[in-house]
């Protein structure tokens, strides 16, 4: 294999071409067309994974509603351990992102009189979730990325592999990429580099993303010393197709669909989410939050009241009562999808589904600024954790955040890349000639070890035994020595493929590196919270919140050669203490109590 | 440094040949060649007309021609087909057509298209029958 | 079952071939699970693009017995008992393997100015545009295109002369002219009135039928044909406006 270097310098470098990288260059564009934005990204971008995002992006907008009800909704889904801070920039920036990317052109779905449409969501008490049919993140993304040509600052490099980040005087200046379709690589050097490159869910066998969601950005921050902030909360989605994963949305809930067991029981009443009642009721039964509903399935299998089928235990998905007109309207996706891959027409039979991997709450630690500690790195969406999911994050909070933050990280990044000074071109090529002998090294010097998809298989498997819905001591150890086992045996990894073009072979060989990293920073973690929070539930004797000693965030930092290093850093707490987190009946009386409480 | 190389596929000659819905569309391309010669059969007679009795008699006698008679019901076939599916990618020249709320679905343009078709053809033929009575 | 699959390593490979792989059958399986099935186990030098793997994300669009299909989304039930045949996306540029050069599409796409152009200009602060249901049902459909490029594949007009705009960016200029947001509907005719624009396509109407998402590309360059034909013809009974 023979590859060449080629430079190229930019004022702000956006790695990742998803909803948060995208929204990231148009910002700075939009700020300063002056400005030269590399926005960089291993997939086009409107193949990146918000495509898949289905249900809705959060906006207050009804009269009824208020900032101060998303706020804390927000807040206690993610059982207390959001920085309440920057929950309250978020809130307070959602509606005006939403209405920016409806002047963009996003087709939000209309209500009779022209304005926008919102429906209910798992754990919002009120409707505030905008929505594009039931494509909302493809609708986000095609129309970032088609406005994203409208600025000539910003310049392309569609299918561009980042292979290391480029760190001088403690500054973040830049990457190294590799063009996939050619295999040479490329520098580029700039003031300030905004990481964009979304979630690490492939580590897990059972999961919702797409192939590309393989933590990319977590591990290149990680590796440099920047640590990895709650990457023990990883959010199960509760309603997924057996086998492959795929996502039934959770708009199906909103619109009225039930969960039962193998005896047609709306068991979630058993879990504190009850009263059952036939119309959907925010924030109660199948529209509580989804740690809640995943845990439900755990124990409904527990007790042997789930469905056998021939890809393992299922619950059903009821949507039969919502009737064809209904369902082609509003959830056409989900009936094509349960057509296609399991010869189902929802409006006849209940689909099974499983709880599956679906979000990675933790990621690359950053503040209100969408800045890591690492001055010059910013980061947003998925792959960063700027405390506002807390142990859980509420579904639609998400999309909007690719945008909120994403802006704040490109805004940021372009006001420090303008006065920052760059390192010497010549010391910038030594450090990146090094990062490609590294990266080449897998198909220059290939080891006669594993194969790359048995590591990935055996990674997957030991984190769905030991780090799942439910964690136990013990487990989660074997997890942790079973990860350092397979770092050790990556050394020596086969990759049977030397060639220049578009060499997938020794890509998946360079992302199963970072899913490594990302996995153990994630066992580790969870390994050392003795708590049970939100997504993070444990069963070995720490099965309550612990507010006197967990009440913090958890960073891993990475040790070469050895586990990560885990410590912990302060919650920011302005205006709401800890409560408790209930739903359903027991949450409205809680809600009651409170009011009370806070009229007396 | 590593190059691209690209390899441009050409199309094959008779690629229109193993695929039922491309070759439904080369029918309907070449049924227009013989549409094309009806016209200038056609045009053969009225130019005969021109020229006076006598030759428009002689046309009229090759048209009587058995080959002529199988020609034109060949003709007649062809030309029901090629309407057909005229009619049959209507829908996909129109804009949204909306009746009561409700965008018409595609079928119905189609055989919205042909029974005015028909109608026009009906009340022509009818109208010349009763002229030339 | 076999699946026969195009390879292409340019480095070593004067042109494509086949290679055939044995793979497991079963009556839930994709193609796209089968060819995962050769990378992981089989072979791992096929190159193929693929992610979300539920026909949303656009990448894994290839021609599968001769039709362009989405992979994720064509299932090995439909061919048994095989052999299946796998080419890389017809009419583009085979980089390797299963993987085409999207480039041309992708120029084309930035060409039509995808972005809303305002008829009225208005601020964040001010709300959004109001548009009724029905209003955005008439560009809706058009909305729904994940450049996954089988119209392209389907197209024989894009086959003989890739200068053609063809159906897809067609579909998405259409789209943004038919949204009552935006003004700039005539900037965009321009291109379309051209020889390599509407006026190349002879209504075969194939794009329509491989389309995984119903966006019906031949109606929204054929529909355009009335509008750009009466604009040719107006100028001649409008000799004032030459403009």
């Amino acid at each position: 294999m023979t590859a060449s270097m080629e430079f190229f310098k930019a004022d702000v470098i956006v790695v990742g071409a998803g909803g948060a990288g995208l929204r990231a260059a148009i910002a700075v564009a939009e700020s300063d067309p002056s400005l030269v934005v590399a926005l960089l990204s291993k997939v086009y971008p409107m193949r990146s994974h918000t495509v898949s995002a289905e249900g809705g992006a959060a906006g207050v907008t009804r009269d009824d509603d208020s900032l101060d009800e998303h706020f804390h909704d927000t807040v206690a889904g993610g059982d207390w351990l959001c920085d309440q801070d920057v929950v309250d920039y978020f809130v307070a920036h959602c509606t005006g992102e939403l209405v920016q990317l409806e002047h963009w052109g996003c087709p939000w779905s209309r209500k009779p009189d022209g304005h926008v449409n919102v429906r209910a969501f798992g754990g919002m008490k009120i409707e505030r979730t905008w929505f594009a049919a039931d494509v909302t993140g493809f609708h986000m993304l095609h129309t970032l990325f088609q406005t994203s040509t409208k600025y000539p600052s910003i310049r392309r490099f569609d299918e561009y592999f980042c292979s290391d980040l480029l760190v001088e005087d403690g500054r973040c200046q830049g990457v190294v990429a590799i063009e996939i379709a050619t295999g040479n690589f490329v520098t580029l050097q700039a003031g300030a580099v905004v990481m964009a490159t979304g979630g690490a869910g492939r580590v897990f066998r059972e999961n919702t993303n797409g192939g590309i969601v393989t933590g990319d950005g977590m591990a290149l921050a990680y590796r440099h010393g920047v640590p990895l902030c709650d990457m023990e909360f990883v959010q199960y989605h509760p309603t997924c197709m057996l086998g492959t994963g795929l996502l039934f949305t959770e708009a199906c809930r909103g619109e009225g669909g039930f969960l039962l067991n193998k005896d047609g029981y709306r068991y979630l009443q058993d879990y504190g989410l009850g009263p059952a009642s036939p119309e959907p009721r925010n924030k109660a039964m199948e529209l509580g939050p989804r740690d809640r509903l995943s845990q439900a399935f755990w124990h409904e299998q527990k007790k042997g009241r789930t469905l056998a089928t021939s890809r393992g235990e299922a619950v059903q998905l009821d949507l039969r009562h919502l009737g064809a007109k209904k369902l082609h309207e509003r959830l056409p996706l989900i009936c094509e999808l349960a057509k296609d891959h399991l010869g189902i027409d929802p409006a006849q039979a209940t689909i099974p589904v499983r709880p599956a991997v679906h979000y990675t709450m933790g990621g690359i630690r950053v503040d209100i600024n969408a800045a890591s500690q690492m001055p010059g790195l910013y980061a947003a969406g998925e792959c960063a954790s700027n405390g506002i999911h807390g142990a859980n994050r509420l579904g639609s909070n998400s999309l909007v955040e690719t945008l909120v933050f994403g802006k704040v990280a490109g805004l940021q990044a372009a006001a420090f890349s303008k006065t920052a000074s760059l390192a010497p071109e010549s010391t910038i090529r030594k450090q990146a000639a090094d990062a490609q002998a590294r990266a080449l090294r897998l198909v220059t010097d290939p080891g006669k070890g594993d194969r790359v998809a048995a590591l990935r298989g055996e990674m997957a498997q030991t984190m769905e035994d030991g780090c799942g819905i439910y964690r136990i001591g013990a487990e989660l150890q074997s997890t942790c020595d079973k990860l350092a086992d397979l770092k050790e045996r990556y050394a020596r990894v086969r990759v049977d493929d030397a060639s220049n073009n578009w060499n997938t072979a020794w890509l998946l060989g360079l992302e199963l590196g970072y899913q490594l990293d990302v996995a153990q920073a994630m066992a580790h973690s969870a390994m050392e919270r003795r708590e049970s929070r939100g997504s993070h539930q444990r069963l070995d004797g720490f099965t309550e919140r612990d507010d006197s000693q967990y009440l913090r965030h958890t960073l891993a930092h990475h040790q070469a050669g050895g586990p990560p290093r885990i410590d912990y850093c302060p919650v920011t707490i302005t205006r709401s203490p800890p409560g408790v987190r209930a739903y359903g009946a027991a949450g409205e009386a809680e809600e009651q109590k409170e009011q009370k409480v806070s009229g007396e | 440094m590593n190059v691209r190389r690209p390899y441009v596929r050409r199309m094959e000659p008779g690629w229109w040949w193993k695929n039922a819905f491309l070759l439904r569309y080369m029918i309907r391309e070449m049924t227009s060649l013989l549409v094309a010669v009806y016209a200038f059969v056609l045009l053969a007679g009225v130019f005969a007309l021109s020229r006076g009795d006598a030759a428009y008699r002689q046309w009229l006698d090759v048209m009587a021609n058995p080959w002529s008679v199988a020609f034109h019901g060949l003709l007649l076939a062809v030309f029901l087909y090629h309407s057909w599916s005229w009619f049959e990618i209507m829908p996909k020249t129109l804009p949204q057509i909306r009746l009561g709320g409700r965008r018409l679905p595609a079928a119905a343009i189609t055989w919205g298209g042909l029974a005015a078709t028909v109608a026009c053809c009906g009340i022509l033929l009818g109208g010349t029958l009763w002229l030339t009575r | 079952m076999k699946l026969e699959v195009m390879r292409y390593l340019p480095e070593s490979d004067p042109e494509p071939r086949h290679q055939v792989y044995e793979v497991p059958y079963s009556d839930t399986g994709s193609v796209l699970e089968a060819l995962q099935y050769i990378k992981d186990e089989l072979d791992p030098t096929l190159s193929f693009r693929w992610s979300c793997r539920m026909a949303i994300c656009g990448s894994c669009g290839m021609n599968i017995n001769g039709v362009p299909r989405l992979a994720c989304r064509t299932f090995l039930r439909e061919y048994f008992p095989g052999p299946v045949r796998i080419d890389a996306l017809a009419h583009f540029p085979v980089e390797r393997d299963l993987v085409i050069s999207a480039a041309d599409f992708i120029a084309k796409l930035e060409s039509i100015k995808p972005y809303i152009i305002p008829r009225v200009e208005r601020d964040v602060s001010e709300g959004e545009y109001l548009q009724t249901p029905l209003e955005l049902e008439k560009f809706n459909q058009f909305t729904k295109c994940i450049n996954c490029m089988l119209c392209y594949a389907a197209c024989p007009q894009y086959g003989i002369d890739p200068a053609f705009l063809g159906p897809g960016v067609i579909a998405l200029a259409h789209r943004y002219n038919a949204d009552s947001r935006d003004g700039a509907a005539e900037e965009r005719m321009g291109q379309l009135h051209a020889e390599e624009g509407l006026w190349s396509c002879t209504a075969v109407g194939y794009c329509s039928e491989v389309c995984p998402k119903d966006v019906d590309p031949a109606n929204a360059v054929n529909q355009n044909k009335m509008a750009s034909a009466l604009d040719y013809f107006l100028r001649f009974v409008k000799p004032g406006d030459k403009s």
